[in-house]
């Protein structure tokens, strides 16, 4: 596969997606102790998960999503990684 | 299970000592899921059993559904990559689960079966968040909850069905969670 030369490097997404098992309360906690988000943009990426079934919750090179997937799977977290 | 209260850096929770011991069953049952090999290594010096955690023990069964849900594929629609992954993942997890695990099950021996209040540290915070949730995961495996109906339909079941109990006890494991984050 060739990649334009400019394309950047930071291209990958985590996504974590919606199950009826974990807390709604759990998992804005898991956001804003992993990802040191602040309370609002943890709530209202726990909100998209929940209402619309999925969020993208960080962005950046493969090799970190790597490790973001990993830690969110950590958690109880349904999370996968995409080309974003 | 009562009198939760948080006291500096540590919450207390009193649980009855049927309480304890239902939580200690579900939490060596996720321990004996994850396990590494036990048996095979048990002889061995030192070294040997860490390589052995290193390597990540025997795969996990990938049939039993509560594997494929604690650790889903990473990359949709490439099993390969993310068998991969878990190649290269799956032994820290387990490892660090069991760790996770150690601390639940050494908070609640201290409690003597009830006599003391269980004592969650705050910086074993996420140890204890992380070992619940995944009693939880495994329970709604067991239970087959898959939407918000079925846990719905669950609720809903009459008391002699064998399935409500079960449901009960993942319906405590839910409250227990949710009084610990309401003091984080």
């Amino acid at each position: 596969m060739s990649r334009p030369a400019e394309a950047p490097l930071v291209n990958w997404v985590t996504i974590v997606w919606d199950d009826p098992v974990n807390l709604m309360t759990y998992v804005t906690h898991v956001f804003t102790t992993y990802f040191g988000y602040a309370k609002g943009k943890a709530t209202e990426l726990m909100l998209q998960v929940h209402n619309d079934g999925k969020a993208a919750v960080s962005g950046g090179t493969r090799e970190q999503m790597e490790i973001d997937v990993d830690a969110m799977h950590a958690y109880g977290l349904w999370a996968t990684m995409e080309p974003g | 299970m009562r009198g939760f209260k948080r006291s500096g850096e540590v919450i207390k929770v009193r649980l009855s000592d049927y309480e304890t011991a239902m939580l200690e069953s579900l939490v060596d049952q996720l321990s004996e899921l994850l396990a590494v090999d036990a048996t095979e290594v048990a002889d061995a010096d030192p070294f040997v059993r860490w390589q052995a955690e290193l390597d990540g023990g025997e795969p996990l069964d990938r049939d039993d559904p509560v594997i494929t849900r604690l650790f889903p594929d990473v990359y949709p629609g490439d099993p390969v990559a993310s068998a991969e992954f878990r190649r290269l993942t799956q032994g820290k997890q387990r490892t660090d689960r069991q760790r996770q695990i150690e601390v639940v099950l050494s908070g609640l021996a201290d409690s003597q079966a009830g006599a003391n209040p269980i004592q969650v540290r705050l910086i074993d915070f996420d140890d204890w968040l992380k070992t619940l949730t995944a009693v939880r995961l495994s329970l709604a495996v067991r239970l087959g909850i898959q939407t918000a109906e079925d846990a719905e339909e669950l609720a809903a079941l009459p008391e002699d069905d064998p399935r409500a109990y079960i449901y009960r006890v993942y319906e405590w494991v839910a409250y227990f969670t949710e009084n610990l984050l309401g003091l984080r």
